[in-house]
């Protein structure tokens, strides 16, 4: 049976369900739960021993292709994964949300982000993916903006921008698709194709413009602002899905064009890998520096998404020998979403007893708490890449990518093996980083002698079910690579790449826990040295990173909503005017005799000239000199007009008067007597 | 002088079977001329409405007649003079375009009655509205390039009333901007209709262009330049740039109702003109790959630019949407002069989508107004917990025009931009949709803020919600956005047999 239709359409349903429940928040919350389970029972439903064969459907909606969404070993494995995800995130919304406002809104906007990620996973083509990956951007958009703080809404402005821009250049990637290279075809299909014949610009703006997209929702370096904002300021259960599950969304993209239209492909798979090494160790510094649970587990989110780039890079520059490169981002991808899944649950926790997420006023919170203590060691243990966590085998497998690819180049006589040794060493770096960071947090939240006052921190039995189920499914991976990690990743390697496994990988042999332990003293080098020395004061956390470093509000936000805009507007304004100007233009010049506008003159022209200069001078005077104390007058014009009105009336009083007439009479007299003299 | 003629006759219109064009021409004017002469049915405020909405369902009823018909060969209605017949016919675009502005003119109707309540001259408004759809039909059904010049100019004429309305001196010079504007964009499209006669007398429409062959040999140069020159002045109409400059002008001092039509509906005369000029006389082969093509293709991504980057800088709600339709309009007219079937495909899927989204939009932006008495954006905060119902439909009619899927927007979009492939119009298949998608971002910029600031805002106070009679209507074209673009497909197949009879 077809299960498809059915898992995007629970959602859907339970979307407006959810959203008729208006002030009844609780009834909202079990709604959603339902779905989701349900969606989980679904998803697991579509694995061989229940269906069989290769799902796959087509709706008529949307404009001319359709949608189109296949089932197939890779994307069942996520299936199960994100609806697992948010069903642990759902288990915590009863009691996390309890008090909240708007918890049918939430709800609502969750279940259409689960439907809209579901979409992007299952999509059998670039068309159907953009339109998933649009509701599931702007959907979760109701989530950041959830808590409505100013600093909700200042990262929810932030997330808007990035989702709508990104979503657009994506879009705009997929036309040139869809322009140049034919049509609208599958990724089965294009994986058979040959794209190296394709006129090579044309390829690269495409896969430029739909990186840009892809990148702008993973976070990627220099898009990746917006994540350490925007993750902390959502409720708990809702970071978790933001970081672990939604930025997959934007690696799956990356991840698709690897293995389709730049297979093999060297400049493609360069970029990549150049931008997750800078991903990969800027995530892990600020991560570092960083004072704030949640935000310190944002970054943490960019940096591992740097890691799995690192891995998307190499599936390209490998070529027909990437199978490890994509077993190895895959269960990294996996890793990454159980791990953030329980940390951030966790944090949430901390949240909801404590109000607060600073790691100094958290300090020994968590002590006397042994499940919560268990469930962040099993997260922090596997994101470090300690032996016995599945980040370890993650990991392990990106690093013996790495050296793979090292040797290829070596045995080819390229010139990039420097660069590769400093990839190599820049990724173990940041492995070490991100067992100091999380030991930072380990022992703040759980070890640290508490601060005075505080609550204890409690939980009730459903959010320790959300956080034991993920914690047990990571030591699971962890400790049964072959038996279990092996086979999920075994469903999934051939979906993505025709490469075959030469030879089982062993995980615990001498090389790679050499590998692994390098990458691990490192780590506690660094906490020793750099934590403990420099990040701390007087017993407290500080962050070191200046203010200035924030690109968002001293680049992206002073460029993208002043400058361009403004210099942008001001080139409009003119063209827009450019023929309302012409007819000002010509009734001034050629037609002046038609609509020069007639003002009246007060008093005498000589008075109004001359009032109207004096107006202009002072005027003049108010906007430089006198700026701060303006000089407040009457027009001049009047001024000089009621001026003249009385010397003429003054005037006119002298001529009628009869002394004037006198004075005349006398003047005449005396012309008189001049005459009869002379 | 002899006219040649591209028929062999023309026959008189078979009133028995065509009666509902005649109809569907004059009993609107009829309705709307005894409005406005009647005084008692003016005056009273029961009995204008009640006329009004009677004759709006007649109108609407006429059309569902209308629509009913078969397709009927041109027929002449009547003849001007022996060599000037004014012919209507009845094909698959006009009937598109008259079930668009039917259902949007009744919407639009519905929605005035409460955005005029307490206006004793309401019913001057009503009369002209009606009058201006009968206008607006006749654009539709006419059947060469004389008719519809006629109906066009009638068009401008009545729907000037309509900025005049309000009597201000702001709203007097609007109206008369917009006169000039149009009747000098008319008199470019007369010189063309004057030239093209000579060449085929009675200019009647034939999908795919008239069969000029034997008439146009060397006077290609004269042919396209007279294209060049229509297009400028239909232009003016579509707001296209540069005669756009009385749109942004005149859209706003109408009363919302009038700007929505205006807005939504009439500007779409000039695309229509566009449509029966290029793809039904002259002929979309005799175009493509000449400077026409380039120029057109350079003035309508000039002005989706132009359009959007100006609403993005004006913080007056209603001009900022005139802008707006600025812009969109001219994403019609980019898809038009792409001479491609996907791409006029697009065109007129664009034509309906944004017809019904700036139809809804205006009527927001009149709620807004009436409400709060705030004319401005950044006077509308908090808005949205005071009108919740027009603040979520002014952000489904945002998340159309920004093209979301699976909102309408992103349909016509999506045919618009794929539309280059095929067109050989070079540079312009990278430059076109990267300028549809930057003018989709600003759209994103001056569209959203209103709704998040309205709904994350504190409630504004004194703002009560709009009545049903406005909200009603509203929530209809939110609903038909959505709807309309979730399914797709039929309309789309429609549109494209159009675009297919005609390339």
């Amino acid at each position: 049976m077809n299960l498809i239709p059915l898992i995007l359409a629970v959602p859907l349903c339970g979307a407006f369900c959810t959203a008729l429940c208006g002030k009844r928040g609780k009834l909202a919350n079990w709604i959603a739960l339902a779905a989701e389970l349900a969606v989980l029972l679904m998803a697991a439903g579509t694995f061989p021993p229940l269906a069989d064969g290769l799902d796959s459907c087509r709706f008529l909606l949307v404009g001319e292709p359709g949608l189109a969404f296949a089932a197939d070993g890779f994307r069942r494995v996520w299936l199960v994964l994100i609806a697992f995800a948010f069903a642990m995130s759902g288990l915590m919304c009863p009691e996390y949300l309890a008090h909240s406002h708007a918890q049918a809104r939430y709800q609502t906007a969750t279940l259409l982000t689960l439907c809209g990620t579901l979409g992007v996973f299952l999509a059998a083509d670039f068309f159907t993916l953009f339109v998933c990956f649009e509701l599931m951007s702007l959907s979760s958009w109701l989530w950041v903006l959830h808590e409505e703080t100013p600093g909700a809404k200042y990262a929810a402005d932030t997330y808007l921008a990035v989702a709508v821009l990104g979503g657009l250049v994506l879009l705009l990637g997929i036309f040139l698709l869809h322009i140049g290279f034919g049509g609208e075809p599958s990724f089965a299909m294009m994986r058979q194709l040959d794209y190296t014949g394709a006129p090579r610009a044309l390829r690269y703006l495409t896969g430029g413009l739909m990186l840009f997209g892809f990148a702008a929702k993973a976070g990627l370096f220099p898009l990746h602002f917006w994540l350490p904002m925007a993750h902390p300021v959502a409720p708990a259960p809702s970071s978790a899905l933001l970081s672990g599950v939604l930025t997959k969304c934007g690696v799956l993209g990356m991840l698709l064009l690897s293995t389709t239209l730049f297979q093999n492909d060297f400049r493609w798979g360069e970029v990549v890998l150049s931008l997750g090494v800078v991903t990969m160790a800027l995530g892990a510094a600020l991560a570092l520096c960083s004072v704030d649970l949640k935000r310190t587990l944002a970054c943490s989110s960019v940096s591992q998404i740097g890691f799995i780039a690192v891995g998307v890079g190499l599936i390209s520059l490998l070529g027909t020998e990437n199978a490890l490169a994509v077993r190895g981002t895959v269960l990294h991808m996996m890793n990454h979403t159980l791990i953030k899944l329980v940390l951030f649950l966790a944090a949430g926790v901390f949240a909801m007893c404590r109000g607060t997420l600073d790691l100094n006023e958290l300090r020994g919170a968590g002590r006397g708490n042994l499940p919560l203590l268990l469930a962040f060691l099993t997260g922090a243990w596997s994101v470090a890449g300690i032996p016995g966590g599945s980040g370890y085998l993650s990991k392990t497998m990106l690093h013996e990518s790495i050296v793979e690819y090292t040797e290829l180049v070596k045995g080819s006589g390229g010139s990039i093996v420097t660069e590769l040794h400093i990839v190599e060493w820049l990724f173990l770096i940041s492995g070490g980083l991100t067992l100091a960071y999380m030991a930072k947090l380990f022992l703040t939240l759980f070890v640290a002698e508490p601060a005075k006052g505080g609550k204890p921190v409690r939980m009730g039995a459903a959010t320790l079910t959300a956080l034991a189920v993920p914690s047990a499914a990571l030591w699971a991976l962890g400790l049964a690579p072959h038996p279990l990690t092996d086979r999920l990743l075994d469903l999934a390697q051939p979906v993505l790449t025709g490469a075959v496994l030469e030879h089982p990988l062993h995980y615990y042999s001498l090389a790679n826990l050499t590998g692994g332990g390098i990458s691990l003293a490192i780590g506690a080098a660094v906490y020793f040295c750099i934590v403990r020395r420099l990040l701390r004061r007087d017993g407290e956390l500080v962050n070191v990173v200046p203010a200035w470093c924030d690109v968002e509000r001293k680049i992206y936000r002073p460029l993208f909503l002043r400058l361009l805009p403004g210099a942008a507007g001001l080139v409009c304004r003119m063209v827009d005017c450019s023929l309302d100007g012409a007819v000002v233009l010509l009734r001034r010049t050629v037609f002046c005799n038609l609509g020069k506008p007639k003002r009246e003159v007060a008093g005498v022209r000589l008075t109004d000239t001359l009032g109207r200069l004096c107006d202009r001078i002072v005027l003049l005077l108010n906007r430089t000199v006198r700026r701060g104390d303006p000089i407040e007058h009457r027009s001049f014009v009047y001024i000089f007009a009621e001026r003249e009105r009385e010397i003429v009336a003054s005037s006119r009083l002298i001529t009628v008067s009869l002394s004037f007439g006198m004075l005349l009479a006398c003047a005449g007299l005396v012309a008189t007597l001049l005459y009869l003299l002379v | 002088m002899k006219y040649l003629t591209n028929l062999e006759h023309l026959d008189p219109i078979d009133l028995s079977v065509g009666y509902p064009i005649l109809l569907v021409l004059f009993v609107p004017l009829v309705l709307g001329a005894a409005l406005l002469l009647l005084r008692p049915l003016r005056e009273g405020r029961a009995a204008r409405k009640t006329f009004t909405a009677a004759a709006l369902a007649v109108d609407l009823l006429l059309v569902y007649l209308l629509l009913r018909q078969p397709d009927a060969k041109p027929a002449a209605l009547f003849w001007l003079t022996p060599d000037l017949p004014i012919v209507v016919n009845q094909d698959l675009l006009s009937r598109a375009f008259l079930a668009m502005a039917a259902a949007l003119w009744l919407a639009a109707g519905i929605f005035s009655f409460g955005y005029f309540k307490g206006d004793r001259r309401e019913g001057l408004f009503y009369g002209v509205y009606l009058m201006v759809f009968g206008m607006l039909a006749g654009v539709a059904v006419s059947g060469n390039l004389i008719s519809l010049y006629l109906f066009y100019e009638l068009l401008t004429l009545t729907s000037s009333l309509l900025v005049f309305y309000e009597g201000t001196h702001e709203a007097v010079m609007a109206g008369l901007k917009y006169l000039f504007y149009s009747i000098g964009g008319a008199f470019l499209a007369l010189i063309g209709v004057f030239v093209l006669a000579r060449m085929n007398g009675w200019l009647v429409f034939q999908p795919g262009g008239l069969t000029l062959h034997e008439n146009i040999a060397g006077r290609t140069p004269v042919i396209l330049a007279v294209a060049f020159l229509m297009l400028l002045g239909v232009g003016a109409k579509a707001g296209m740039y540069p005669l756009h400059g009385w749109l942004p002008t005149a859209h706003p001092v109408a009363p919302a109702p009038a700007s929505a039509v205006l807005s939504g509906l009439i500007v779409k005369a000039g695309v229509f003109f566009a449509i029966r000029l290029v793809y039904y006389t002259i002929g979309a082969d005799l175009l493509r790959g000449t400077w026409v093509q380039y120029a057109w293709l350079t003035l309508a991504l000039v002005t989706v630019f132009m359009g959007s980057m100006l609403a993005f800088m004006e913080p007056v709600l209603k001009k900022r949407l005139a802008y707006s339709t600025v812009s969109q309009v001219s994403y019609i007219l980019f898809g038009l002069a792409l001479l491609t079937p996907t791409g006029l495909t697009g065109g007129l899927l664009h034509m309906i989508f944004h017809a019904v989204t700036k139809c809804g939009l205006f009527l927001a932006a009149g709620a807004f107004i009436k409400q709060s008495k705030c004319t401005r954006v950044d006077g509308l905060e908090g808005v949205g917990r005071a009108m919740p119902v027009t603040t979520a439909c002014f952000a489904m009619f945002g998340l159309s025009l920004v093209g979301i899927p699976p909102f309408s927007g992103f349909v016509s979009k999506w045919y618009l931009a794929t539309g280059v492939s095929g067109a050989g119009v070079g540079l312009f298949a990278l430059i076109g949709p990267a300028v549809l998608l930057l003018s989709a971002l600003l759209t994103a910029g001056y569209l959203f803020p209103l709704p998040v600031r309205g709904f994350f805002a504190p409630a504004k106070k004194g703002v009560r919600e709009a009545p049903p009679v406005m909200t009603v209507p509203l929530a209809a074209l939110a609903v038909l956005s959505l709807v309309l673009g979730i399914f797709a497909q039929p309309l789309a197949g429609l549109l494209a047999q159009i675009a297919g009879s005609v390339l």
